[in-house]
């Protein structure tokens, strides 16, 4: 009795293992309110948002495309290789076995890399072209590997048998030995489709400007938090698969029920039969359609005049994209990326010539420092005059001489406290050592912002090397090790609103969303300082359409264009003319979205300090987190 | 029986170090049931695939009508197969396996229904039309393999071994079938096997093979009765194989002892072997025979007893209906047309008879 229960609870166990984090992502993509933390009712509204979000529909087509693109292109080759590798001698065929199984086994990262550096080499233009060869290659030897035993299982006699009947060696093989490999065909071909279907590694490396597969695209959004739309779709997808499965399943089980029957006629079932001759061409016709329809619509306004952009993920209104297009007739071909770090490489290897992208201060003064940038002709921006005086001050710490960078948005980091648990007014960093917060304090996961706020603190500059400052950092960091709750970078935001934790370091712009959800939160800057971080436009030296880029910062300067992208990404905007555009009082007077910045003295932004202090930052780190 | 329709020409065929067959000559008369029989790696089966056209020989020819075929490939040749192991087409019901051959000629739709019809009642197994293959028991898709073949109407039906993977009452019964369908379809049969047995109940022409050489080419009771080497001979039923020595004709010393024979031309005092069949020899009371013995070994077989007599340091395979107890004192007789004188073997090429498989 003990036993069977045990079993059944282990089998419970793992069950609920497997399946509770697709059933929460169900449950989210009904859930109101836009946070993770908080039930606010049952809603359609993401499905209907999804369906109408042309980004993310855009990037699922091309991902369904590639995918069934890829897995065909790879099931033809690969089966073709499985037939030829199965024809050659032991010695060879196990050689040949082993060579096709190496790049399953190497880590995709390196894939990825390899390909792109091959693709470089030969001048290919990165996009869907290469993302397809990338996925062709990679998918070839998971077919190989669900053919071959397929294969190896066939009576060599009956290929044989039917060359005996007449059959010619082409007709022998499609009659008599396909049929019997279809098994192995067909789930090689679903193996190769799903393994395309979410590969992000080799899609990201391999992938160019203006195209984005649904696992990049729900990578960019990072940064900003993943929308619930994605729920949605995730949620449509899981369902699909599901119901396609079923249906599999469900007509073997028919077989089986015949062929114990011996008596009886035995013919394939009807329910297989339909599947295989309607329902899946009708499928994959339909899914073709919409592609080629999608695909025509974006050719059809492929003309030479235009920009490519490099963006963070989310951090632009799509509408304004369009506006642009029909203002000056310029195509945007428009790119996204997740961090600064990912963007640099792209940059510095000069693989695809971006016009226009927008880095981070301590990014564009590396940048700057490698002679990556080149210098703006202001004489194409007039709108700059929009852009506050203070901020042109600040970026002078990255771009000395405002040569080089358009300020687009930016912040500060501070305290996000609610008023309900913490009763006296918060001026200090040193609230974040107060015994009397402990397990209720929120840290930033992340070297550069947890030195940061410790250094300031101590009244240290947040660019120090001094390796006093940063062994006096650590240890006080070391210090408030037990009275944090958790080290987090995204659930911040989610954690505030749902009142699981009293105090945490948080940047402005999530500060303004998440005041709006939960109004017992307060947002301030400490008097010891903080720092404050600017993203700005800049144009890469190897940009191809110079002018185009400056017209398109231009654009992106008028005050009605920022206020669109300000309402859009809720991150300050030092565009001051937008501002006084704002409708919303409150917003437009908000102490966290728009700072007096002449009171505060000791605002840095972060500088680039080059390798050395770079590893001593991630030593020291390293140092706090295991200890 | 008349002319050849089918001629090996000195066919030599190497697999990497191993010669399978080397100047290897064969002629099959149209309608003749020819065996190839043999033990396992003698040759049988790839002289059947090199007539197939599944394989080339390295060197020599194949004539068949008349023609030359050996470069022919296999789709192009006027004669069909019937695998070991069936090889019938899983995916196809019994009616699509069958009409393979004909759809592919492009045969009328009416013309296919009708052969379908016929075959099928051909292997009476009417009304199996919509079956798979696997609901079919082995015997049952044997024949079907066969309905497959001879509906193209082929000058020759290729067996390889196709009632190895049958039990042996059902081996029985389709060896009466096969017999039927060679006297109705008068066509000429190959058939390979390594069952003597199967051999020698349906064959009108035995080829026994070893090591990639011809033994013996004869009819059944040919190559029964007149084993023409120490390996036909033990490979074809059980014998006593003996050293001996042809004192004259008409006279052999066998252990020591003179036996009266009826071969003649071996010349005087030659060393031969002589083959003894175990039913041929009587066991009689001690005295009365040529040697006397010791019954060593008995066992009850069904049909007979098989007893091993120790006389002159030799165990005697005795088979008798008659029981004698082990220890019984017995003296052993053979008539002289039952003694079977063969030459011991000289060149190289036939010593390869010799070595045991």
């Amino acid at each position: 009795m003990i036993r069977k229960f045990l079993q059944k609870l282990y089998l419970a166990l793992i069950f609920i293992i497997l399946y509770a984090p697709i059933v929460t992502l169900m449950v989210l993509s009904f859930n109101q309110s836009k946070t993770r933390a908080k039930w606010g009712g049952f809603t359609l509204k993401w499905y209907k948002e999804l369906f109408q979000n042309e980004q993310i529909m855009s990037a699922f087509y091309t991902t369904l495309i590639i995918s069934f693109v890829a897995a065909a292109a790879a099931t033809l080759i690969g089966t073709a290789a499985a037939i030829a590798i199965q024809g050659m001698k032991q010695r060879w065929r196990t050689f040949y076995m082993g060579v096709t199984n190496i790049p399953m086994m190497n880590a995709e990262i390196v894939m990825g890399v390899s390909l792109m550096l091959l693709f470089i080499a030969f001048r290919m233009k990165m996009g869907f072209g290469t993302i397809l060869i990338a996925h062709i290659t990679f998918n070839i030897p998971y077919v190989i590997l669900s053919v071959a035993p397929k294969l190896k299982q066939t009576n060599r006699h009956v290929y044989e048998a039917a060359l005996d009947l007449g059959a010619s060696p082409l007709e022998a093989f499609f009659k008599v030995v396909f049929p019997d490999i279809v098994p192995g065909v067909m789930s090689g071909f679903m193996l190769a489709f799903t393994m395309s279907l979410d590969d992000f590694v080799i899609t990201h490396f391999t992938k160019g400007p203006g195209i984005d597969t649904l696992s990049t695209k729900i990578y960019t959004e990072v940064r900003k938090g993943i929308k619930p739309e994605i729920y949605a779709l995730s949620t449509i997808m899981f369902v699909t698969v599901l119901v396609l499965l079923i249906l599999i399943n469900y007509s073997p089980e028919e077989k089986e029920d015949t062929k114990t029957k011996k008596k009886r006629a035995k013919k394939p079932s009807k329910v297989k039969k339909i599947l295989l001759r309607r329902v899946i061409p009708v499928t994959i016709c339909v899914l073709f359609l919409f592609g080629g329809f999608y695909y025509s619509r974006e050719s059809n306004v492929m003309n030479s005049d235009k920009v490519v952009v490099y963006n963070w993920g989310e951090y632009l209104d799509p509408e304004v994209l369009t506006m642009f297009e029909e203002e000056t007739g310029i195509d945007v071909v428009y790119e996204e990326f997740e961090t600064n770090e990912i963007l640099y490489p792209k940059i510095s290897s000069g693989a695809i010539a971006y016009d226009v992208i927008c880095p981070s201060d301590y990014m564009i003064q590396r940048m700057i420092k490698n002679d990556l940038l080149a210098e703006i002709n202001f004489d194409n921006i007039p709108n700059i005059k929009n852009i506050g005086k203070d901020y042109m001050e600040q970026s002078r710490q990255f771009d000395p001489e405002n040569k080089y960078s358009v300020p687009y948005c930016w912040g500060t980091v501070g305290i996000l406290y609610n008023k309900t648990m913490v009763k006296e007014p918060v001026t200090s960093w040193s609230i974040l050592w107060d015994e009397k917060y402990k397990d209720n304090i929120l840290m930033q996961d992340s070297v550069r912002d947890a030195f940061g706020v410790t250094l300031k603190y101590l009244g240290y500059s947040l660019n120090s090397t001094d390796l006093d400052e940063l062994t006096e950092a650590r240890d006080l960091l070391i210090e408030q090790k037990p009275l944090v709750q958790a080290y987090v970078i995204d659930q911040v935001r989610d954690k505030m609103i749902g009142n699981e934790a009293a105090i945490g370091v948080i940047y402005s712009g999530e500060a303004i969303y998440t005041q709006m959800e939960n109004p017992d939160l307060e947002y301030v800057i400490p008097e010891e300082g903080s720092n404050i971080w600017i993203d700005s436009w800049v144009i890469p030296k190897n940009a191809e359409n110079k002018e185009n880029g400056e017209k398109f910062i231009n654009f992106l300067c008028r005050p009605d264009i920022a206020l669109k992208n300000f309402e859009y990404i809720t991150y300050s905007t030092p565009n001051v003319e937008a501002r006084k555009l704002i409708e919303d009082d409150a917003v437009r007077n908000s102490k966290i979205a728009f700072p007096d910045l002449s009171q505060y003295e000791n605002l840095e932004t972060f500088q680039y300090m080059g390798t050395e202090a770079d590893q001593t930052y991630g030593e020291l780190w390293n140092q706090v987190k295991s200890h | 029986m008349s002319n050849k329709l089918i001629d090996f020409q000195n066919i030599s065929k190497t697999y990497g170090m191993q010669t399978v067959l080397d100047d290897f000559n064969l002629y099959i008369r149209e309608n003749e049931f020819l065996t190839l029989l043999g033990p396992s790696g003698c040759g049988k089966t790839t002289t059947l695939r090199i007539l197939g056209g599944f394989e080339t020989p390295d060197a020599g020819r194949v004539i068949f009508d008349g023609k030359d075929i050996t470069d022919l490939p296999p789709n192009k040749r006027q004669l069909n197969t019937v695998f070991q192991k069936y090889a019938l087409f899983t995916h196809m019901t019994i009616a699509e396996n069958i009409a393979f051959g004909l759809k592919i000629k492009n045969k009328s739709k009416q013309y296919i229904h009708d052969k379908i019809k016929y075959a099928l009642k051909l292997v009476n197994l009417d009304g199996y039309e919509n079956r798979m293959p696997d609901s079919l028991s082995g015997g049952q898709q044997q024949r079907i393999a066969i309905a497959r073949a001879i509906v193209n109407e082929p000058k020759v039906l290729l067996l390889d071994e196709p009632l190895g993977a049958l039990d042996l009452k059902l081996r029985q019964d389709m060896q009466y079938e096969l017999i039927r369908l060679k006297n109705e379809l008068g066509i000429t049969f190959l058939y390979v096997t390594h069952d003597q047995e199967e051999a020698l109940t349906m064959s009108d022409t035995i080829v026994v093979m070893n090591q990639g050489y011809i033994q013996q080419i004869g009819t059944p009771e040919m190559i029964y009765n007149e084993p023409e080497n120490a390996f036909v001979a033990d490979f074809i039923g059980e014998s006593n194989i003996i050293s001996a020595t042809m004192v004259e004709d008409r006279l052999v010393k066998i252990l020591g002892v003179n036996f009266p024979c009826v071969d003649e031309g071996f010349g005087q005092n030659k060393p031969v072997d002589v083959v003894i069949r175990p039913e041929d020899i009587d066991l009689l009371k001690p005295g009365e025979g040529s040697i006397d013995g010791v019954v060593t070994h008995l066992i009850f077989k069904g049909v007979h007893y098989e007893m091993e007599v120790m006389a002159n340091n030799y165990e005697w395979l005795v088979h008798s209906t008659d029981m004698f107890p082990v220890g019984t004192q017995v003296s052993i007789h053979v008539d002289p047309f039952d003694i079977q004188i063969m030459k011991k073997p000289e060149s190289e090429d036939e010593e390869a008879v010799n070595i045991e498989e």
